[in-house]
């Protein structure tokens, strides 16, 4: 019987010995190595481009694709990425980096410093939002193929820690796909597509879907954990995240709504990841714009001008009645445009202005308004922890002293274009100074905007004082650490003062897996990948 | 005289058919009186609430996410069924919600029974183009399903109204967006009866005398179908109310600062699992109950009024 | 016959015309497209760059008859929020919602006339009155409830099915199915029971009051006297003319399961169309919102017309004519 199947068999020995069984120890050993991971957030990451949108859920996202000269280590301190080494160049006239040889985009080109130059000059393009970022830069040169030079305008010690999220693309592809400078409105190839050299390549994007990675072969680095593949979904609606991280539909969730994460951290199969990030919830007030232009007193002089009503603004709410209902305990109040934790802190502007609604009445009737009025207060609602229901007290808050706010809460992808298009009176914003140093809020944020200089591309308010545009550059260019700290109080001074803005509360960080995720939390809230391992 | 006529009318009613069928069925007389005091509660709710949750100013963050009865240990105010997490009294709210569920339930049900009925008699009335013309538009809307034509009507109001109106505008647009979704089975079964009247020896005594048009219609034909029209508009509440509720719940219904039962339900679903169930259980057995009240009113009515099934 | 069919074809195409021309309104009102389609750094060229290309500087009609053009041959434009062609991301979605719809529908109509049929023939027994409560609480209750209530019961407590998603999903040339993999089918579940109970509680309640009439009939009770089994008289008499109206009603009902669909597609995060609508109305995003309308409206026709054919076939009185 058998020597006729054998006689008769095409394959000659049995297909279950030549096939079949080489496969499947093949299958099982891969698998063993193998091993997925599933990811949700709320917030969906806008684009694939890494210089059109800095905002943490891309560059977050995009750590893991692409890679920058330098980038930041479990402890956020600056380490070699694609350079491997950097030096100033003469007596602050800029810095030289040398770059790693025999790194492989995901498309299996060479990285040399024809992409970097060419990135620059992409990130540093008018319609790019990282050009802020590239402010300090007179111009990038070319060395060799593997050393490159950037000159700044003045010396500036902190250049290297401020381009830690600047990601490198590969010029020829950008160039063969149509995608040579950003699009963020239309979008072009880069937007949903990537070609980087980082750990991961995308394999597969769907906006609003789902995003799959998959491990990077020919990667330069050798600091990975386990996971081959990673697939992340955007879940909206907080109450589903926690039941799928609860039935282990995903391996890890961020964030974990605060009302679940006490119960989550009693769950013996979850893990809970607790800590502050690095970003300042804060309001934002119209500082230039001379009529209201929502509500019922839209077309009327514009309050906000004034610094009392500003200050009646902030002392109107009460932080720790947010602190306590809505962060339940998980965050801590904001004085500044920083943490306590980021350099530059201002320690003797610790303080916040205080609960205190009789004074701000009291303010209100000074400036001209003992009724109050109406204005309209803008919000997104997909964007930070609890932010809709943040802004929801804020409008109760401000009802007590006479204030009416319009509330329009919308997703986030449609609340930046509103901001840069001046549709507000009054509005929430978060932020998390990428440097971790105070200067960077205050490029940003208290500079007059000006997009020669790329300053002040995030100040949408058009907050204008002469004395923090004088002292900034000088901030960035010295060196000594009290020097510059005396200046960054006097800066923290001035905007405490005006009510520039009114800083709420730092942002909480939590994150939740299943209890066989080991992972790095970061406090910049980038999720990297190559940090993760499923046991 | 005018003491005695009342008094018959009421003893007339009384000792109808109506109320004694009433009477000898239990189902009905409890939901008519669920109905009726879910009714009562959300009309006099600015009287009755313990709290007005949509007063902004009288919110008290502080308050947040108290549980039933039990005093909040910061502010000592207690809750029958608790608070949100914004403060604001569940029981108040539920109340407060109530109104905007049902008045924008009565109202689209009026507006489309108004409108049916109207477009029935004249359909069915007149005949021809104009019987022709209001059926092929019918057929047109009822190739879609209500809740499609109110989240549509919906998102072009959306899209065409200013920012600041939103809010005020959003409990018209949900009226008028499930009225007009509704209209159609009105109007197909007061034109079917209108057909069958119209050939009767009254009609044609009315037009003999020159009776016009519109008072034939309203006078003599209408309370012939009212019966009929009163299952149907008893069970278009039912289901005004749940669109109503549902529409809410997925965010494209009444706004956040004026929370109806549904966007309360869409509220209380972020806390089903953190523990602060109060906010999701109370109101979604509130809509339970009005729903399924309303709904075996329906029921009871179409059997009692449904002659063949006596 | 024939003038009847003809006359229904004419009535879809008419129907078409109309949905087609309140997408096509949309698109024009609401909102400035060009507006909603270029950002802030738009340069005028751009501007009427733009507005050539849309052929916003023609005609009304011309622009209308463009718009169905590019419709039937798919081009629905450019998703605002998105940045993808419309249909792209519609063909994308569509596998998920019609999965969806097929295991509801036919949970919905099999439980439901099994039901229907069960309560008709045994209406006095406490079966019956139970069955009847509790599908009056399921018609009471708003799909999204019942969804939530599900999430709650089987996916958290007990963890027997996926609470949102539709699990792993196996690619098929253009179609995406979750019938090939044991996550994808444990995943339909809890979505179509949320979906179809509502269905099948109308088709039980209308298969139940349809074989209650048609049980009174005379010809029932010939056949009684005549002295045919129950079962056959049931079944064989009583259920096939229970079934014709039945049929029409269910049919204009599945076209109803694609919109609920919505409802359930928003609780369980189905990745279907059902979804991608809802999104695209909280986004204005007037491109989607008119493709999704209009195809909407194409399966409703196609259903609609389907069961009216399929009646005149079964209702031989209808096919003498002169209807």
């Amino acid at each position: 019987m058998s020597a006729t199947f054998k006689a008769n068999n095409p394959f000659g020995e049995s297909i279950l010995k030549r096939i079949i069984y080489p496969a499947l120890i093949l299958a099982v050993t891969t698998s063993a190595h193998a091993a997925t991971l599933k990811w949700a957030g709320t917030t969906d990451p806008q684009t694939m481009d890494p210089h059109a949108v800095i905002s943490t859920p891309v560059l977050g996202f995009l750590n893991n694709i692409y890679e920058g000269l330098v980038r930041r280590g479990k402890d956020m301190a600056i380490e070699s990425a694609l350079a491997t080494s950097w030096e100033p160049i003469g007596e602050g006239k800029g810095w030289r980096f040398h770059l790693r040889e025999g790194v492989i985009f995901h498309n299996g080109a060479t990285f040399d410093a024809d992409d970097v130059v060419f990135s620059y000059q992409r990130a540093s393009a008018e319609s790019a939002d990282t050009k802020g970022w590239f402010a300090p830069i007179s111009e990038v040169k070319k060395v060799d193929a593997y050393t490159v030079d950037f000159l700044t305008k003045a010396p500036n010690p902190l250049f290297p820690d401020s381009i830690a999220n600047w990601m490198i693309m590969d010029a020829d592809w950008a160039k063969s796909v149509g995608a040579v400078t950003p699009n963020k409105d239309e979008g072009n190839a880069a937007t949903l597509n990537a070609n980087g050299t980082g750990a991961y390549q995308l394999k597969k994007r769907q906006p609003g879907l789902e995003t799959t990675l998959a491990k990077h072969n020919d990667w330069w680095g050798e600091d990975i954990g386990n996971i081959t593949e990673a697939t992340f979904t955007p879940i909206k609606n907080p109450a589903t995240a926690v039941a799928a991280l609860l039935a282990g539909n995903v391996d890890m969730i961020n964030p974990v709504p605060i009302q679940d994460a006490a119960r989550l951290e009693k769950n013996t199969q979850i893990k809970v990841f607790k800590g502050i990030e690095a970003r300042v919830i804060m309001l934002g007030f119209a500082q230039q714009a001379d009529v209201l232009k929502y509500g019922l007193d839209q077309g009327k002089p514009n309050p906000f001008l004034n610094v009392k009503v500003r200050e009646a603004v902030a002392k109107s709410i009460s932080v720790p009645a947010i602190l306590r209902t809505i962060m339940r305990g998980n965050a801590q109040p904001a004085s500044q445009l920083v943490s306590p934790a980021m350099r530059g802190f201002s320690s003797v502007n610790s303080d916040r202005p205080d609960f205190d609604v009789k004074g701000a009445k009291e303010l209100l009737a000074e400036a001209g308004y003992p009724n109050g009025f109406s204005f309209g207060l803008k919000c997104p609602n997909d964007r930070y922890l609890n932010d809709e229901a943040v802004c929801q007290a804020v409008t109760a808050m401000l009802a007590k002293v006479g204030i009416k706010a319009e509330l329009d809460a919308m997703p986030v992808r449609s609340y930046w274009p509103e901001l840069r298009q001046d549709n507000f009176d009054m509005y929430l914003l978060g932020w998390s100074p990428g440097t971790f140093d105070h200067e960077h809020p205050i490029r940003f944020l208290a500079s007059t905007p000006n997009p020669e200089k790329k300053l002040g591309s995030w100040n949408f308010g058009d907050y204008s004082n002469a004395r923090i545009d004088e002292l900034l550059p000088m901030i960035q260019a010295e060196i000594d650490d009290n020097k510059r700290q005396e200046m960054l109080d006097e800066v923290t001074d001035i905007y405490q003062d005006e009510y520039a803005y009114v800083p709420l509360y730092i942002h909480p960080l939590v994150w939740g897996t299943r209890s066989n995720v080991t992972l790095t939390q970061r406090p910049d809230n980038f999720f990297i990948l190559r940090w993760a391992s499923i046991n | 005289m005018l003491k005695i006529r009342l008094s018959n009318r009421l003893s007339t009613m009384l000792q109808s058919d109506f109320i004694w069928h009433l009477s000898r069925s239990p189902i009905a007389i409890i939901s008519l009186l669920v109905v009726l005091l879910l009714v009562f509660s959300a009309v006099f709710a600015p009287w009755i609430a313990p709290f007005n949750p949509y007063d902004p100013a009288s919110l008290d963050l502080m308050n947040g996410f108290t549980p039933p009865i039990t005093a909040n240990d910061f502010t000592s105010q207690t809750f029958l069924l608790g608070s949100d997490d914004q403060g604001r009294d569940v029981l108040s709210t539920i109340l407060y919600g109530m109104r905007i569920s049902l008045f924008v339930g009565f109202v689209a049900v009026l507006f489309a029974m108004v409108l049916g009925v109207s477009l029935g008699l004249i359909a069915g009335y007149l005949g021809g183009w104009v019987d022709t013309l209001i059926m092929r538009i019918a057929d047109v809307q009822l190739t879609f399903p209500s809740i499609l034509v109110a989240m549509l009507i919906f998102g072009i109001a959306k899209g065409i109204t200013p920012v600041e109106y939103r809010d005020q505008m959003a409990i018209w647009v949900l009226i008028i967006a499930i009225g007009l979704s509704d209209w159609v089975q009105f109007a197909r079964v007061v034109r079917g009866a209108t057909l069958v009247e119209k050939n009767r020896e009254y009609v044609l005594a009315a037009q003999l005398i020159g009776q016009p048009t519109p008072i034939i219609m309203l006078r003599h034909i209408l309370p012939n179908v009212l019966s009929s029209v009163l299952v149907i508009a008893t069970i278009s509440l039912a289901l005004a109310i749940i669109a109503e509720a549902t529409l809410s719940f997925l965010g494209v219904g009444a706004p956040p600062t004026q929370p109806s039962l549904g966007t309360l339900i869409r509220i209380g679903q972020g806390f089903m699992f953190s523990g602060e169930w109060w906010i999701l259980l109370f109101p979604a057995c509130t809509l339970l109950a009005l729903a399924l009240s309303v709904n075996l009113l329906g029921d009871w009515l179409r059997d009692t009024l449904n002659p063949k099934l006596r | 016959m024939f003038n009847y069919i003809l006359k229904r074809i004419a009535q879809s195409g008419l129907v078409l015309l109309v949905v087609g021309f309140v997408a096509f309104s949309m698109f024009r009102f609401v909102g400035d497209p060009i507006d909603n389609m270029l950002g802030q750094e738009r340069t005028q060229e751009d501007v009427e760059r733009l507005r050539g290309e849309l052929g916003l500087d023609l005609s009304f009609p011309v622009q209308y008859g463009r718009f169905l053009m590019d419709a039937i041959q798919g081009d629905f434009g450019v998703s605002y929020r998105q940045g993808r062609p419309v249909a792209d991301i519609m063909a994308e979605r569509a596998p998920a919602t019609l999965e969806l719809a097929a295991v509801s529908a036919t949970l919905a109509i099999s439980i439901g006339i099994v039901l229907g049929v069960f309560t008709a023939i045994r209406r006095d027994g406490w079966i019956a009155s139970l069955i009847m409560t509790t599908s009056l609480i399921g018609v009471s209750l708003p799909t999204f409830l019942i969804g939530i209530v599900l999430i709650y019961v089987f996916s958290v407590h007990l963890g027997w099915f996926p609470s949102f998603g539709r699990g792993d999903v196996v690619q098929l040339g253009f179609w995406t199915t979750g019938f090939l993999t044991k996550s994808g089918l444990l995943a339909l579940i809890l979505p179509s029971i949320t979906l179809g109970l509502y269905q099948m509680t109308l088709i039980m309640r209308l298969v139940r009051s349809e074989m209650l009439e048609v049980l009174r009939q005379d010809y029932v009770r010939f056949a009684r006297a005549r002295g045919l089994s129950e079962r056959v008289v049931n079944f064989r008499h009583a259920l096939k003319n229970t079934l014709v109206p039945v049929i029409t009603v269910t049919g204009l009902q599945l076209g109803s399961i694609i919109a609920f669909a919505i409802i359930t597609e928003s609780v369980f995060q189905w990745p279907g169309l059902g979804l991608l609508f809802i999104n695209a109305i909280q986004f204005v995003d007037i491109p989607v919102m008119a493709a999704y309308l209009m195809l909407i409206s194409v399966m409703f026709v196609t259903i609609n017309l389907m069961v009216d054919l399929l009646y005149v076939f079964i209702d031989p009185r209808l096919r003498k004519g002169g209807l």
